[in-house]
C-alpha cells in the first residue's frame, strides 16, 4: 500500500519555515562560536560571523582531560539506566495491566503519585541513604534512582491495556504461562513504546546534572554533564565564551546521533501516538 | 630465561606496589576549571598563566617535590558547593578546598571545618603572616578556618584615552571624583566630550555588581550593614544616597544601561565608556588589550581602586581560601597538608600574577609583585579591604536578594525607598529561616 504525502499549504509552509529557522539559529550561532577564539569572541561577539576559525577549544577540550572518561561514564550510566527501566517498567506495566492481584489499583494509584512529587523532595534522604549503602561516587549509585520510573510503569501500563485481550486467551489455550504471555506474545508487541521509553530514558539520564553533580564527586566518576561545568573557568561566560560553546556542541553531539536514529519514536511520542 | 622474566616482573611489581603504599594521599578539592590539555604535566609555574593554569602547575610542582605524597585533585563545577555539602553529608569531604572567603561562615557556623591555628602554625604561618584583609576573610570568632590565599575585589578599570579626551588626565594618571557631586560633573563632562557614557556598568543579571557597589560605599560611611546575624540594615540615608547616584548616573545616560557582565566586559573591550568598576580578575585580560596594537585599549589602560566619594577610602572584598572539612586525618595526612599549605604560601606570589591581591603580607612589599603591571596601584586593597562581619551567613543569596531589588531601582523602574525598604524585608526573612 502506497501513502501519498499532502502538500503544504504555502502560508503554512511559510509559517513552519520561520519557525524552524527560530528554532536552528541559537543552534547555529553556537556551533559558529564554538570555531572562535576566547581572545576574539570576548571583544565582540559578532565576530564569530567572519574568521579566522580555530578548533583551538575543541583541541582543549579532548587533549588532556578526562573527557574520555566522562564520555564513557555517561554512556555507562544512561545504557544502564535505559536498560534497567525498559526491563522494569515493561514488567510492571504488564503486571497492571494484565494480572491480578491484591491491591493492584491502590498500588497502581501510589507508583502514579510518583508523578507528583519532584527529585527535589526527594534528594536529601536519597543522598543519605546512598551515603549509608556507599554507593556514592559508584555506577550503582548514579543508576539506580533512575531506575524507579513512575512515568514509565503508567505509559507501559497503558500500551499493554492497548493490546486485545484476546491474544492473551489464545495463548492460555495453547499452555501459555504468565510470564510467557508476556514474554512472548505481549513483549514483542511493544516494541515500538518500548524504543519511545527508551529514547526518553536515555536522553533524560545524559542531560542529567543534579544527582550526578552530588553524587559523583570525584573526577572519574563525574558524567560527562558534570565533567563539562567542572572544566569552566569562573568566567567562562565572558573570557572563555569559544571554549564553552564548543563544550555545549560536544556535549550535544551523542544527543543529535541519538535524535537521528529515533526521529521516527520521538516525533510518534510527542504526537501522543506511541500509546493507542 | 622465563622463569627471571618472571622473577624480575615480580621484583617491579612488588617495588611499585611498596612506592605507592609509601606515600600519602591528601585529596584536593578546587574550582577554576581545567586545563590538563595545556598544563597538565608543566612544572614551570612562571611559565603558566590563568587561575586555572598557575594553580594546576603549583599542584603538579608540590607533587614533584614531594615523592612521599600523593595529592589527588578533584577539580569541581563553580563553585563547588552543592558537591562540597554533598561530601561532608555523606561523611566523605576532601581534606583540602578552596572556598571563598564569604562562604567560610556558612560551614564553619555549622562546626563543618577544622579550625587550622594549628596546622597552620605547623606550616611556619602566623596571623602575621596574611595581609589585613585576607585575614578578616578567614578568622572566624578568633580562630583561623581557613589559610588565606588571596584577596579579590572590584576596582575600577580605566580607558585613560577617553578620559584624556574629557580632560581628566593629569599626567598619566586620571582624575578620580572625591565626592558623589563631582562624580556627577565629571560624568557629565566626560559624556559631553566623548559622547560616551561614563560608566560601564553591568546591570542585568549581575546582582553581585550592584552590591558590591553598595556595600563599598556603606562600609566607607562605617554604616552598620548587619546589626546581627539575623538582620540587614538596608533602608537608611546611606544606602538611599548610594543608590540614587547610580540611578541619576542610568537616568542620565552617564552609565551604560540593559548590559549583563559579558556585555559589559565586551563595550569596555571595545572602548564604549570610560569606566568599568569590575574584578581584579579583570587586569590580566585587559591589560593584554592594551598591549596589543590597533585595540581600543592600546595604551589607554589604568585600574585604580574605587575612589572615596563618602567617608574613608574603602573596599568590599572577598577572597579564597584553603579550608579543611572536618574529618579523620592520619596523622601523615595532617603533615602533608601541613607542607601543602606551606609550599602554596611560599608561591603566593605567583598566584597574583592572576590579578588578585596576595594574601601573604611579605608578597606586598616584594620587588616582584611591585613590578607587576598596575599592581602598585591597587596594592592598598590589601589593607583598605573589608568583608562582613564574620556571623553572616548566606552571603552569596543575601546579595542575589539585594542585587535584584537594585537593579529595578538603578534601572528606574522602582523607586529608591521601596527597593531598599524590600531588599531589607526579603534578606531579613531570609536570614530568620536560617537554623
Amino acid at each position: 500500500m502506497s501513502t501519498t504525502r499532502q502538500r503544504m499549504p504555502l502560508p503554512a509552509l511559510i509559517g513552519v519555515t520561520i519557525g524552524a529557522a527560530i528554532m536552528v539559529t541559537p543552534l547555529l550561532w553556537t556551533l559558529l562560536l564554538s570555531f572562535k577564539s576566547n581572545a576574539e569572541l570576548m571583544r565582540d561577539s559578532a565576530t564569530a560571523f567572519s574568521g579566522p576559525y580555530t578548533f583551538e577549544n575543541y583541541r582543549a577540550i579532548l587533549v588532556g582531560s578526562t573527557v574520555s572518561r566522562w564520555l564513557l561514564n555517561s554512556l555507562i550510566v544512561s545504557l544502564g539506566t535505559t536498560a534497567g527501566v525498559l526491563i522494569l517498567c515493561s514488567l510492571a506495566g504488564f503486571g497492571f495491566a494484565r494480572l491480578d492481584f491484591p491491591f493492584r489499583r491502590i498500588l497502581f494509584v501510589f507508583v502514579l503519585l510518583g508523578l507528583a512529587i519532584p527529585e527535589q523532595a526527594v534528594i536529601l534522604p536519597r543522598h543519605q541513604l546512598f551515603a549509608a549503602l556507599h554507593l556514592h561516587n559508584s555506577y550503582p549509585g548514579l543508576i539506580l534512582p533512575g531506575l524507579a520510573g513512575p512515568f514509565g510503569v503508567f505509559f507501559m501500563t497503558q500500551y499493554f491495556r492497548a493490546i486485545p485481550i484476546e491474544l492473551d486467551e489464545a495463548a492460555k489455550l495453547d499452555g501459555a504461562s504468565p510470564f510467557t504471555i508476556f514474554r512472548k506474545v505481549l513483549l514483542p508487541l511493544t516494541i515500538p513504546a518500548q524504543a519511545t521509553l527508551g529514547v526518553f530514558t536515555f536522553l533524560g539520564t545524559w542531560n542529567d546534572y543534579w544527582w550526578p553533580l552530588i553524587s559523583a564527586t570525584t573526577s572519574d566518576r563525574f558524567t560527562l554533564t558534570v565533567g563539562l561545568a567542572s572544566s569552566q573557568m569562573n568566567y567562562a561566560q565572558t573570557s572563555g565564551l569559544g571554549f564553552l560553546m564548543a563544550q555545549a556542541v560536544f556535549a550535544s553531539i551523542p544527543i543529535l546521533i541519538v535524535y537521528i536514529l529515533f526521529q521516527k519514536q520521538i516525533v510518534r511520542a510527542m504526537a501522543g501516538t506511541a500509546v493507542r | 630465561m622465563i622463569r627471571a622474566l618472571l622473577a624480575l616482573a615480580a621484583a617491579l611489581l612488588l617495588g611499585s606496589c611498596a612506592r605507592g603504599g609509601d606515600r600519602t594521599e591528601i585529596v584536593l578539592q578546587r574550582f577554576f576549571g581545567e586545563c590538563g590539555a595545556v598544563y597538565g604535566r608543566s612544572i614551570d609555574v612562571r611559565a603558566a598563566e590563568s587561575e586555572c593554569g598557575i594553580l594546576t602547575t603549583l599542584i603538579n610542582r608540590f607533587q614533584a617535590e614531594n615523592h612521599d605524597v600523593r595529592v589527588k585533585v578533584n577539580v569541581v563545577a563553580w563553585p563547588g558547593y552543592p558537591q562540597l555539602s554533598a561530601q561532608i553529608a555523606a561523611g566523605d569531604p576532601p581534606d583540602l578546598v578552596t572556598m571563598h572567603q564569604s562562604a567560610i561562615s556558612d560551614y564553619a557556623g555549622r562546626g563543618l571545618l577544622e579550625p587550622m591555628d594549628g596546622i597552620l602554625r605547623q606550616a611556619g604561618l602566623g596571623a602575621s603572616s596574611f595581609t589585613d584583609a585576607s585575614k578578616r576573610g578567614v578568622v572566624k570568632a578568633g580562630r583561623f578556618y581557613g589559610m588565606p590565599w588571596d584577596t579579590i575585589g572590584r576596582l575600577w578599570h580605566i580607558n585613560t584615552k577617553l578620559m584624556a579626551q574629557a580632560g581628566l588626565m593629569r599626567g598619566d594618571r586620571p582624575v578620580l571624583p572625591r565626592s558623589p557631586e563631582e562624580l556627577l560633573e565629571q560624568a557629565r563632562q566626560f559624556h559631553h566630550a566623548t559622547g560616551k557614557p561614563y560608566l560601564i556598568l553591568a546591570q542585568v543579571g549581575a546582582p553581585d555588581y550592584h552590591v558590591a557597589n553598595l556595600y563599598t560605599y556603606l562600609l566607607a560611611q562605617d554604616a552598620v550593614i548587619f546589626p546581627d546575624s539575623r538582620h540587614i540594615r538596608l533602608d537608611t540615608p546611606q544606602a538611599r544616597q548610594i543608590v540614587t547616584l547610580f540611578r541619576t548616573l542610568n537616568a542620565e545616560g552617564l552609565s551604560t544601561r540593559n548590559q549583563d557582565f559579558p556585555g559589559a566586559t565586551a563595550a569596555f573591550t571595545n572602548g564604549q565608556g570610560g569606566i568599568f568598576p569590575t574584578g581584579t580578575w579583570m587586569i590580566g585580560p585587559y591589560d593584554q588589550e592594551a598591549a596589543t596594537p590597533g585595540h581600543a585599549l592600546y595604551r589607554s589602560y589604568a585600574v585604580l581602586p574605587f575612589p572615596r566619594l563618602w567617608g574613608h577610602d574603602a573596599a568590599f572584598v572577598d577572597g579564597h581560601a584553603w579550608v579543611m572539612p572536618r574529618r579523620e586525618r592520619s596523622p601523615r595526612q595532617r603533615q602533608a597538608v601541613v607542607r601543602f599549605l606551606h609550599f602554596m604560601a611560599a608561591h603566593n606570589f605567583e598566584w597574583t600574577r592572576t590579578g588578585h591581591l596576595p594574601a601573604v603580607r611579605a608578597v606586598l612589599d616584594t620587588s616582584e609583585f611591585r613590578a607587576l603591571p598596575h599592581r602598585g596601584d591597587i596594592a592598598a586593597m590589601a589593607a583598605t579591604g573589608a568583608q562582613l562581619p564574620a556571623y553572616v551567613q548566606r552571603q552569596s543569596a543575601i546579595q542575589g536578594l539585594i542585587g535584584e531589588e537594585l537593579e529595578g531601582a538603578v534601572a528606574g523602574i522602582e523607586p529608591v525607598d521601596h527597593a531598599l525598604a524590600d531588599a531589607e524585608r526579603r534578606v531579613n526573612e531570609l536570614l530568620s529561616q536560617i537554623l
